[in-house]
This record gives C-alpha cells, structure tokens and sequence, in this order.
C-alpha cells in the first residue's frame, strides 16, 4: 500500500471515528462518498490559486445534506477538523464558508479558539454571527468584559473583567453581537462605552442602539450626557436608532424618553430633526 | 446652498424660521414628509450662501468616473473632492475636477471618512465595489449628506431595509444608480402601464452569472494601492488584479464575478433588469414572499412570487429576457413616470436634493429591487424554494437560510 493510500485510510479512519460515519458508504451516502471524500483530502493543503473546483463536491454536500441530521453533522466534523487542524489558511477560510451553513454548537468551541486570531477571527465570526442559538452568542460574550453579579459587589462597585480582545478584533466582536441583537450582552457593552479606545466605545454604543431593548436604552440615556465630544456623534446615531426599535417593539416611551434626550439645544440640528421626526413617529402611534 | 435651499422650503434663512417650523409641525401632529426640508437641516446656519450643490466622489473607477463626468458637468453642482484607494484613480479624478474649474481647490483623499468629516460637502456619489456600499451610504447620511449610489445598491438583504432607516431617520435624498431602469425598458414598460398586456401575470428575466468564491492567488501589493481598505469589510484575501479590477466583465477577472464584493451577473445586471421588470409590472415599491426553485430535466431556474400573485422568473427555460405574460384583455392604464429635473437619474438626483423629493430610485425602492436578486442568490444556493418575510426579515421558519440574509463584516466595518 503506498504512503499516500495510507493516508487516505488514516484520514478516512479519524473522520469516521469524529463522525461515526462510515466514509466509503456505498448506500444511503449523501452525495458522492468518495468524491467528497476527496475533496476533503484536497483542501488539507488547499491555498489560493489551487483549482477551487475541486472542493465542488463540498458544496454539493451541503446541499444533498439538507434534511439529514446525522450526514449533516459528519459533515460539520470533517470541516470542524479542518479548523483546528494543520491546515493552511485558506483551507480554514474555506471550512468557515462552509460551517456558516452548516455550524452548529458542536463548532463554537473551536471557532471561538479563534477568535483572538488576528488572521482568523473574522472567519470565526462569519460562523459565529449568524448561527442561531445561544452557544454562538455566548462565546462572543465571553470575550467582553465580565460585569460580576450584585452579590459580589466590592466597596460599591461590581467587580468587572477586562476583555480578553482589544482593537479591532473586540470591535468586531461587538459588532456582530449587535447583529444578533443579544441583549445579553448589554452590560458587557455598558462597560465598553467608557472604553479608552473610541472605536471600541462607538461599537458599543452601536450594538446597543441595534440591541434596542429598555436595559439599552438606559444605558445609552445614562451615558450620552457625559459621552466626550468625539464620542456625540456615535452615541447620538445608537439612540435614534434604538429609538426606532423600541418604537418597533411597542416600547415608546422609552422611546420618547430617548427622542427627549436628543431634543436639545446642544445636539447638532440634524439629531435634533430626526429626534423631533421620532417624537411625532412616538405621537403618531398612540 | 443654505440660501437654495432656504428658498425651496419657503422660509426664511434665520433659526427662528427653522424653530417655527419645527414647532408648528410639531404642534400640529402633522406628520413630516420623509424628507425634511433642507432649511431645518444641520449646518448650524454657518454655511455661506450657494447656488450649487456640493459633491465630492467616493470610488472612482470605472463607473465612478462615468458619475463624476455627469456631476462634474452640470452647472448646479459644485465638485470639490475625490476619494479612491489607488492612489493613481484619485488623482486622475482630482486633476479632471481641477481642469474643470481651472484651479487646484480639489482635494483627494484616501479614506472616505475624510469626506464624511467635511461639513462644506452636500452630497456624494458613491461607486466603490458593491460590499462597500452600505456602510458609505449609511455613514453619509449619518454625516449629514446626500448620496447618489451605483447600483447593485447591496450585497446582502440585510443592508437594504438598514440604508433605508438611516436615510429616512436623517431626512436625506438617497437615490440608486440604475440609469438603465428608465432608459432601457421603455418597450416592456409602456406596454405594461397603458393597459395593452392585460392583467399582468409573470415577466421574466434571463441574467447572469452566480458569483463564485475567488481564490485567486496572491501578488504583491502594487505601490499606492490601499489594499487593506479596498477590503474593508470583506474577507481577508491575498491581492490579485483580477480580484480588484473594476472590469464591467463577469468572467472571474474583476471583483463583479466574487461572492465577497458582488453577487455576480445576478446583482451587476440584476439591478437593472430586475429594476426594470419590477417597474414593468408595478411591485417596484414592494417585496416577494416567496422564491421558487425549480429543476426541471436538470434545468435549474426560480421564480419570485409578489403578494399579489405576480411573478418574476429569473431565467425561464424558453422565455426571453423581460418577456411579459398578461391575459388578453385591456388592463389598467396609468401614466409612466418620469424623472424630475433634466439630465436623466443624475438630473433626477440633483433635482430632488434641491426639492427634498424622493428620486425616482429612491433607495427603498433600490432595496425593493435588490431583494429579487438576493433571495434568488439564497434560492440558488441552497437550491430550494423559500418563503420570505419582508418585514422580519426573515425566512420563516428556516434557520439555514437565516444564516443567509447577512455576512459578519471583517472589524472595524459594522453596520
């Protein structure tokens, strides 16, 4: 047997043993095993300028798949072993592609893994944001600073963590949970705005204006009056638009008391419209 | 252009005008038009009086100059900056404005914020790849200005209906730039709104092809070329000419044939045809619900269904591109509309950023039209039909296809 039909065997053997599926499946195999099979040998040393048709067969997977649970999930394990394996980057941009479909909670441990690196949190993020489900919510989360419950309270002041991202990989962390409009984050984000770093403390305030619950809300309204000068124009852009969500969700008067806020004097004329247009939009719904 | 626009609104120039304004429509619950009139807009009051809009132009490649050449052109439009990447493109673009004026006022910048940071600019146009259009067109309006974009408007389904809050929570014009809606179509159009196809049932439209994922593989960076920030919000990727170029081609040598700045044929060609097949059978300023996939004998092609029934096919197996099914009788006839002001969609742009009307391709109605081409890319790579919710923004139901409706955007581009 050669060295290369070895390899085959011994990769053939640790998928199946990952995804208790037997890869020469002959019957009942999504697609074509062996085809499939291959591709998955291919993208191991995959790198920009190799022939991308050759991973079709993935793609093709994916699609046959649809339905199938247990082909779905043996699937997810051969791109999961991508990831965390000794792989180019490419390949693991590829996998990433592909998991944005097919993820599930089985992936978050390993893409979270990447989320402080530089090269790959981006990709672990394109899974991430978009897979539904608390697991994916709850790994971003944890990269942002820990907000510690009343009871641990120390000297009047709740204990905090530091986040464990800085620059923009934390921005865009924050950004993708504001698309998930996880409100779980709120606290999290509360701590950010006093960031030292603006761009980190302008994605919070963004993530809370798309979050746009009341708990949003107040921390938007408590931070905007004391908000440096370079900050206004975020934290006045995040209120409109949390403004307009809680319109949306039935909350307004909440949402008047943000359109209030920004009804002043002090606001560049263009917030103070678009506050007095959300206060006639709070006026029109009751 | 304080002073224009001061005159447009009818009122005076002075804050208390604007503060009446405000005050009276407020007291009155009547509810503001979409467009707030320009003199109760931000500048503070500060701008000296102008009889011409000011522009600047964002991404200045191939259509780009194209746009800049129209605006540049018109004797209401005073062009005062440019912005490109490549250092080559905005330079060109200056030195045309300069010539224009026969002085060296414009200035060229790299980054697009430093446009948005200008308070002396009205309005820009944008024509970067397609995965930067949201966030430009976001941060203009943010920023207090106008914006014409190039179509495909989008990239994702998300960024539509988000383009449209913020233009909307900002009082600003934001037109799309499919020129070819008005100017192409006549032929199907007429036809359709004077009653002569009958009850209008389905239209199709042949167009293509799918992006594809590009894995072109990397050269070295050419000098004056800002890479990282042609990017933006895209993948991190290896730089290829191919992968950049702004080639009208879609045949995987330019940045149209990829799936990280452009939804290929679909949404390059897209724009247009769908934009004229929406305007044709009259479901331009609404949404599908749901997308059909079909594969017969091999033969894979969708259709979009409107609430009402009517259909949009995307290329039907014996169906020619924009062909129309109605029944026999005599339908309803209405009038066609038509651009405001003189100078096509550019003119129309001008002429409602003076008047705070909405362009005839107001960005919701751009949205409207980029949602055709979107739900068939999700149709076609999942290769099954879809119902769609227009106002959640979701396919019901479906978490697979949810995945679809958006891309996280590579940090620090969020939106």
């Amino acid at each position: 047997m050669t060295s290369k039909a070895i390899g085959i065997l011994t990769l053939a053997a640790g998928l199946a043993a990952l995804g208790g599926v037997n890869v020469f499946a002959e019957e009942g195999g999504a697609g074509d095993p062996p085809a499939l099979d291959k591709a998955f040998e291919t993208l191991q040393t995959y790198d920009w300028g190799a022939d991308r048709s050759l991973l079709n067969p993935i793609d093709e997977a994916i699609i046959a798949t649809h339905g199938d649970a247990a082909a779905r999930q043996a699937l997810e394990a051969k791109l999961l072993a991508v990831v965390t394996g000794e792989t180019t980057r490419a390949a693991k941009d590829f996998a990433c592609r592909k998991l944005r479909t097919v993820g599930t909670a089985d992936s978050v441990p390993a893409l979270a893994a990447l989320l402080p690196d530089e090269e790959l949190s981006h990709m672990a993020r394109f899974v991430l944001e978009r897979m539904p489900g608390e697991e994916a919510a709850a790994a971003m989360r944890k990269t942002l600073p820990q907000v510690g419950r009343r009871f641990l309270w120390v000297f009047g002041k709740r204990r905090v963590t530091q986040s464990t991202l800085d620059g923009d990989l934390e921005i865009g962390v924050i950004g993708s949970l504001g698309a998930r409009r996880d409100a779980k984050s709120i606290a999290s984000l509360t701590v950010l705005l006093a960031d030292e770093d603006a761009g980190v403390a302008c994605a919070a305030a963004g993530s809370l204006g798309l979050i746009g619950t009341p708990a949003a809300a107040k921390a938007l309204g408590d931070f905007a009056p004391t908000a440096i000068e370079s900050l206004k124009p975020a934290v006045a852009d995040a209120c409109l638009v949390c403004a307009e969500n809680l319109l949306a969700d039935g909350h307004a008067s909440d949402a008047r008391a943000l359109y209030e806020l920004l009804k002043t004097e002090d606001q560049p004329k263009h917030i103070q419209v678009a506050a007095t247009k959300g206060l006639l939009a709070v006026a029109a719904r009751k | 252009m304080a002073q224009q626009k001061d005159a447009i609104a009818g009122e005076g120039s002075t804050a208390a005008s604007r503060r009446s304004f405000l005050k009276t429509a407020a007291a009155g619950a009547v509810a503001l038009p979409y467009f707030v009139p320009a003199a109760a807009l931000g500048k503070d009051g500060n701008t000296a009086p102008s009889e011409r809009i000011v522009m600047a132009g964002i991404g200045i490649g191939n259509m780009g100059r194209n746009d800049q050449g129209a605006f540049l052109g018109r004797g209401d439009v005073q062009y005062v900056a440019v912005c490109d990447v490549k250092q080559g493109a905005r330079e060109n673009a200056m030195n045309k404005v300069n010539q224009k004026y026969g002085n060296t006022d414009c200035e060229a910048f790299n980054d697009f914020r430093e446009i948005m940071a200008r308070d002396d600019i009205d309005a820009i146009h944008c024509a970067t790849p397609d995965h930067w259009h949201a966030i430009v067109v976001m941060e203009a309006c943010r920023n207090g200005k106008d914006v014409y974009c190039q179509k495909p408007e989008t990239r994702t389904l998300r960024e539509g209906p988000l383009m449209v809050k913020t233009a909307r929570r900002y009082g600003r014009v934001v037109s799309g730039g499919s020129q070819r809606v008005m100017g192409d179509y006549k032929r199907t159009v007429g036809p359709c709104w004077n009653g002569d196809k009958g009850i209008i049932k389905s239209i199709n439209v042949n167009v293509g092809p799918l992006p594809k994922e590009c894995n072109l593989e990397g050269q070295d960076v050419p000098a004056g070329f800002d890479w990282d920030l042609w990017l933006g919000p895209a993948p991190w990727a290896p730089y290829h000419p191919f992968r950049c170029s702004g080639s009208y081609s879609i045949n995987g040598k330019s940045w149209r044939s990829f799936s990280d700045y452009s939804g290929g044929g679909m949404t390059d060609w897209g724009a247009h045809h769908f934009g004229g097949a929406t305007f044709a059978i009259d479901v331009m300023d609404t949404d599908p619900e749901e997308v059909i996939f079909h594969n017969e004998d091999g033969k894979k092609f969708a259709s979009v269904r409107y609430p009402d029934g009517k259909l949009i096919h995307h290329n039907h197996p014996g169906k020619g591109n924009l062909a129309v099914e109605g029944t026999d009788e005599k339908g309803p006839s209405k009038p066609v509309p038509v651009y405001a002001g003189t100078g096509g969609i550019y003119g129309d742009f001008i002429d409602c950023v003076k008047t705070r009307k909405k362009p005839f391709r107001d960005i919701e109605r751009a949205s409207h039209t980029m949602t055709v081409c979107h739900l068939f890319l999700v149709a076609y790579e999942l290769e099954r039909s879809l119902k769609w919710d227009p106002v959640k923004l979701e396919f019901p139901g479906d978490e697979e296809a949810n995945r679809l409706v958006d891309r996280a955007r590579r940090a620090p581009w969020v939106i």
